[in-house]
């Protein structure tokens, strides 16, 4: 390949769970711009068992638009100078997750922060062990349920520095136990991250019976969490052993001079490089709604947050998430009505065809709902462990964010703008002013993984046409009676005109501003309400330039959090009324 | 090009299915040996129940004196019900038999004996190679026809198609004594009465176009293998689907319910031995782009289960009804006119 000075050419590949996307970066006029992109499934599966069968099939399609070969006849990557490319990097997150039973002692606690650990790649928690009496397992009971499990790694948490013992060494001892019933090539490994004065006793206990691995105690105070080292490990466990199972991925990793990334990695690193480029004073967020997985990234205070909730996206998980939190988790999002049967089918059926896209509006809805619950769910797990600092004014709300990315077909491929911002709304709740930015092509985690190898292509690439900008969107925070008036807004085009709006609570104004058109926005809270616009406090205005985006300036003045009425009918009437305000 | 996701309802192709012991174990057949559907092709010893005992708890004593107090020694054989440990007038007895394991941390371990387990060949035919201790490959040539759902096991039965056409759905009264030990084939779906009725009369599995969601969970916890031709919901089976089943109405086949949706998938299918004395050559490879003239089945409404032949790739992307832009074929489904599919909804038949 060539060297980092003479990389002109660059073609990503993203294999997903179901789809895999390529795009070709090149440099025109000395800047790095997105050229072409291809699509076509995912080929991990017979008939094809070979994931490069599908970056083939979607490179097809940009030599169809090119014309340009990226392929020998004897199926090699070709170099730059034959046509092909410079430089070949990819993601994925189709290979299976990394199944993982957690032990700790407070459920709330090293628990949690052992949960948000394993978020940080993709995996699935099969089983949860906790020594504070909730599920109140006998020892034979958890040795069960870690056999049942048979996972590929068992974490153990728990014991703050200079705390409890007992109870922590008694979960490394049914662990021990569980691994030695287990055939010994089948025996999960035991990742500790507790109390770190128990390390040799850890080691004395577990010796003979699973592979051993000791983290940083992920809970070393009350107060403190710390991921940082056991992800790592989880991580790096999880490209070793369980990526590697996706078939093909030894040929695509001939292709390219750097190691395959996990897309959720790929995708936080491009959260964390906007968050060097924007206000360093609130966040970035990236949203990646997939088929199979859905990614929360962060980016506070120069720090990368990673969550992964492993099987929930908009294809796979939709089932189980109805079995578990009923019809009126996902109902109240619809604005139609539909039945619980007819929903149960539609879930079904899409994990049958997971490529299928659905030609009915209630399908849409449902997808749309589905992405907000799988959005709304990796944010519980993830929130937790942010540290906004100053972007967090209220404890209870979600930080500032200045940028946020939406990606994945889920949301991209939604027929209108205005569902997309309206489904990233009501899922995250943002407050204050931030920009939707639209991951159009799903070139967020390809950038991400180019930047290891040419970080300007990665920065220039953001500009070239690949991202759009959704809309720039303001939430107030406050309360009032709906109706009343809480904003003036004043909006003054780059021309001279412009016009003024009073916003009201409760509603959703969405105002003229196109994608490559750009304002200054004046907003004035009105004096009783003091509602807080993220413009220095509670009943402070100011003006800021704002960006336009294909679904507008949306003023969202629903309120925070979001209340959605109790009467299904009159919820379905609220939902289409705000469909009706996006232009969905 | 459009490389589709493909199912199988094909008259006669070669068939090869691996058979592969859930551990090691021996395999009990040879190469160049034939099989029948259910003669055992490799046997295995699965590891057994087992039981923690907290023997110093339940004694009252630390953990390092347990020693003192057991009547049993680790390797040894125990009976249920056996003393293990005794002090004073507290007893620990073994709740199964087996083998005390292991001791340590003031608890002992039982394991139950290993369970012997016997794998099937599945399917009549010729073992073609041998995994040597985990299982076989078993060849032979016939009819498959790949679900989209299934439940339950596997099994092997005479096909009995008991509706006249695939929009009918199977009816408890359709099922009567003959259906003991066949494969049942209905059209578009069936209710509680009819799982009922065929549990009865120990039916060796059902076949129908469709099944109703409300039914779920009592099918996956029948024993019989069912298979689901179309999707959740209320849908008649297909037309060739139906067809190659009645074609074959009276003959033995193999059927398997179990599914794996991600990471080796694996689909519910029916099998069909039939003899050929050469395969027709116009079998289709799998994987290639699809094509003008391609048999497709699409799988999302309001055409779901409609099975037609592609009669224009469509060059640019097009408006359907909820806005969205897509790519898609002209597919003529036997209406007035050919209907614009988006090409994520077709699936190819071979």
């Amino acid at each position: 390949m060539a060297q980092d000075s003479s990389i002109d050419s660059i073609l990503l590949a993203d294999c997903g769970t179901v789809m895999t996307k390529v795009v070709l970066l090149d440099r025109v006029g000395g800047q790095y711009r997105f050229v072409a992109r291809g699509e076509a499934l995912t080929t991990a599966e017979y008939p094809w068992s070979d994931v490069t069968a599908g970056v083939r099939h979607a490179v097809e399609q940009i030599t169809n638009v090119t014309g340009r070969e990226f392929f020998s006849s004897t199926g090699d990557l070709l170099a730059a100078n034959m046509q092909g490319a410079d430089v070949f990097a990819a993601t994925t997150s189709a290979s299976p997750p990394l199944e993982v039973v957690l032990g700790g002692l407070v459920r709330d606690l090293s628990v949690a922060s052992a949960e948000r650990a394993a978020a940080g790649t993709y995996s699935q928690v099969k089983a949860i062990i906790a020594s504070d009496g909730r599920g109140g397992l006998t020892e034979e009971e958890r040795v069960n349920t870690i056999h049942k499990a048979a996972p590929d790694v068992i974490c153990i948490a728990g014991g703050l520095e200079n705390g409890a013992t007992r109870p922590v060494l008694e979960i490394v001892e049914t662990a021990a136990l569980a691994c030695s019933l287990m055939e010994e090539s089948k025996r999960p490994r035991i990742l500790y991250a507790g109390n770190s004065q128990l390390r040799q006793k850890v080691v004395d206990i577990v010796k003979g019976q699973a592979e051993l691995r000791v983290a940083d105690n992920v809970r070393p105070t009350l107060a403190e969490e710390n991921l940082f080292n056991v992800q790592e490990e989880l991580d790096e466990f999880y490209r070793q052993n369980k990526m590697t199972q996706l078939p093909g991925l030894d040929a695509l990793e001939a292709w390219s001079p750097t190691a395959l990334t996990p897309t959720a990695r790929a995708f936080s690193r491009i959260v964390q490089y906007l968050w060097h480029l924007g206000d360093p004073s609130s966040g970035v967020l990236g949203v990646d709604v997939g088929a199979a997985n859905t990614t929360i990234a962060a980016a506070f205070d120069g720090h990368p947050f990673l969550t992964v909730h492993g099987d929930l996206g908009v294809t796979f998980g939709g089932e189980r998430l109805l079995q578990e939190q009923g019809f009126e988790t996902l109902a109240r999002w619809i604005p139609e009505p539909l039945t619980e049967d007819e929903m149960h089918g539609l879930l079904i059926n899409k994990e049958l065809h997971p490529v299928s896209i659905p030609q009915e509006p209630g399908g849409v809805w449902l997808e749309q709902a589905l992405a907000r619950e799988a959005i709304r769910g990796a944010l519980e797990v993830a929130r937790p462990g942010w540290r906004p600092g100053a972007a967090q004014p209220y404890p209870h709300l979600m930080p500032l964010c200045d940028t946020i990315i939406v990606s994945g077909g889920a949301l991209v491929n939604t027929p209108r703008p205005g569902q997309i911002a309206l489904t990233v709304l009501d899922a995250l709740q943002p407050i204050g002013v931030s920009t939707l930015v639209l991951d159009k092509y799903g070139l967020a985690s390809a950038l991400g993984s180019v930047a290891a190898v040419k970080p300007l292509a990665a920065v220039e690439a953001l500009d070239s046409g690949g991202f759009v900008n959704l809309a720039t969107v303001v939430s107030p925070v406050g309360r009032a009676r709906p109706g009343d008036t809480i904003l003036r807004v004043k909006i003054t085009y780059d021309d001279g005109s412009g016009f003024s709006v009073e916003v009201q609570y409760g509603n959703i104004e969405v105002l003229p501003l196109l994608p490559g058109q750009q304002a200054v926005l004046e907003l004035r809270p009105t004096g009783r309400h003091r509602f807080d616009v993220g413009l220095g406090g509670p009943g402070k205005g100011g003006k800021r330039r704002v960006n336009g985006g294909i679904a507008g300036l949306i003023i969202d003045a629903r309120g925070r959090p979001l209340r959605l009425a109790s009467d299904p009918e009159e919820r379905q009437v609220q939902t289409r009324q705000w469909l009706w305000d996006v232009g969905g | 090009m459009y490389y589709p996701f493909e199912t199988q309802v094909a008259p006669l192709i070669n068939v090869r299915r691996e058979r592969m012991l859930p551990s090691p174990g021996e395999v009990t057949v040879r190469i160049g040996e034939r099989v029948d559907p259910m003669q055992v092709v490799a046997q295995a010893n699965l590891p057994g129940d087992f039981r923690v005992l907290s023997v110093a708890h339940l004694l009252g004593i630390s953990d390092a004196k347990i020693k003192n107090y057991m009547r049993v020694k680790v390797g040894e054989s125990v009976r249920r019900g056996q003393i293990l440990a005794k002090r004073r007038s507290r007893v620990v007895k073994s709740p199964i038999a087996g083998v005390l394991a292991s001791s340590g941390g003031g608890r002992v371990l039982v394991e139950a004996p290993p369970t012997p387990f016997e794998l099937r060949a599945y399917i009549q035919g010729s073992v073609t190679n041998v995994l040597q201790g985990r299982g076989v490959v078993i060849e032979t040539t016939g009819a498959v026809i790949q679900g989209v759902w299934g439940a339950g096991g596997e099994s092997f039965g005479v096909l009995k198609k008991l509706v006249k056409s695939p929009d009918k759905p199977l009816r408890a009264r359709d099922i009567d004594p003959s259906c003991h030990g066949t494969i049942v084939i209905g059209g578009s779906g069936f209710n509680a009465a009819v799982l009922e009725r065929a549990q009865e009369l120990q039916v060796r599995g059902i076949v129908t176009g469709s099944l109703p969601p409300e039914l779920i969970p009592e099918v996956r916890r029948s024993p019989i293998p069912i298979i689901i031709t179309e999707g959740i919901g209320a849908f008649p089976m297909s037309e060739p689907f139906f067809q190659l089943l009645a074609t074959n109405d009276g003959r033995e086949a193999s059927i398997s319910g179990k599914i794996k949706s991600r990471w080796g998938v694996v689909r519910p299918e029916i099998i069909i031995v039939l003899p050929a004395e050469s395969l027709p050559s116009t079998q289709a490879q799998p994987g290639m782009p699809l094509t003008v003239g391609a048999r497709v089945r699409a799988v999302r409404a309001p055409y779901l289960g409609q099975v037609g032949t592609v009669v224009t790739l469509v060059d640019h992307p097009r408006h359907i009804e909820t806005d969205a832009k897509v790519r898609g074929a002209e597919v003529d489904i036997g209406q007035r006119e050919p209907v614009f599919i988006p090409l994520m909804n077709l699936e190819a038949l071979r």
